[in-house]
């Protein structure tokens, strides 16, 4: 739970935890949350649990395994056979 | 990136500023070359956001149709992948919109990609990070395609915000508040304790 008496800070916090982790606050704002964090429990797990996400959904950007089919210019094939790309529309 | 299958090997005169020309021109083996170098990561992206191999395949066959009719236009305000990644996003936005559906699957491949693990992991730990990702694919399945199209870009694909608002085609604004309230969202489907003891 949030700090006793700071509840709008632990609700704020909730908030921005994203955007702690993404550097995204303001210095004022990021102190405020670092205030806060540091003796809320769920504020301070919230930061980990972040920035663990970040990692995890970083660690999917793998391509092993995933071509394109071979058939990914097929239809631009036809197309390209008319000439100039300036001369069709979009 | 390897050239596709069936591709030539590349002439190292064809940079991407003399086959974007020769594209521009109206050749379509330069086109093919240029755009052929971000084929497989562009096809991933939309493998991740319409969770349908075979529509992905189909649009990804759309997106360069598109990107072909209008190369000529391209004035290179951006770099040309990430005009042809905004293509692909407007591509999926549309099939989506289309069809009137969620996506089909687990837009992350769930067994074809790989959480980065260490080869001291044990099996326990293996399969933990397997749930973990089954479970990031449900979580981004769910989310609204503007969010799963912010975490994509910015979390899986490793863009800039500033490119990945560009390719989203919204403002860095609006772009981040996309991305944090997609990662709140996947917060809490996956819970704090499962993300802290497997995704760090």
């Amino acid at each position: 739970m949030g700090v006793p008496g700071r509840a709008d800070d632990h609700q704020w916090s909730q908030q921005h935890l994203s955007h702690y982790v993404e550097g995204d606050l303001r210095p004022r704002a990021r102190r405020r949350l670092d205030r806060h964090a540091r003796d809320c429990v769920d504020c301070g797990r919230g930061i980990r649990a972040m920035r663990a996400l970040v990692h995890a959904v970083h660690g999917l950007a793998g391509l092993a395994g995933v071509r394109v089919p071979a058939t990914i210019f097929d239809r631009v094939r036809p197309a390209g056979a008319g000439g100039s790309p300036s001369s069709q529309n979009a | 990136m390897p050239p596709l299958a069936g591709q030539h090997a590349h002439d190292p005169a064809d940079t991407e500023a003399s086959l974007l020309a020769r594209a521009q021109a109206g050749d379509v083996s330069a086109f093919e070359r240029l755009s052929g170098q971000y084929a497989d990561r562009l096809f991933m992206l939309l493998l991740r956001l319409l969770g349908d191999r075979d529509e992905a395949a189909d649009v990804a066959q759309e997106v360069m149709l598109r990107a072909w009719q209008g190369i000529a236009r391209f004035r290179g305000q951006s770099s040309y992948f990430t005009w042809l990644y905004r293509i692909a996003v407007n591509e999926a936005n549309r099939a989506l919109e289309k069809r009137g559906r969620r996506p089909a699957g687990v837009p992350i491949g769930a067994d074809e990609l790989q959480l980065p693990t260490s080869p001291a992991d044990d099996p326990s730990r293996q399969a933990e990070n397997s749930e973990l990702r089954r479970a990031l694919g449900r979580a981004l399945a769910e989310l609204p395609l503007p969010l799963r199209t912010a975490i994509v870009l910015r979390d899986v694909e490793g863009f800039s915000t500033q490119e990945a608002a560009e390719i989203a085609g919204v403002s860095q604004a609006a772009f981040k508040s996309r991305l944090h309230q997609a990662r709140l969202r996947v917060r809490a489907a996956i819970g704090d304790e499962t993300l802290i003891s497997t995704g760090g």
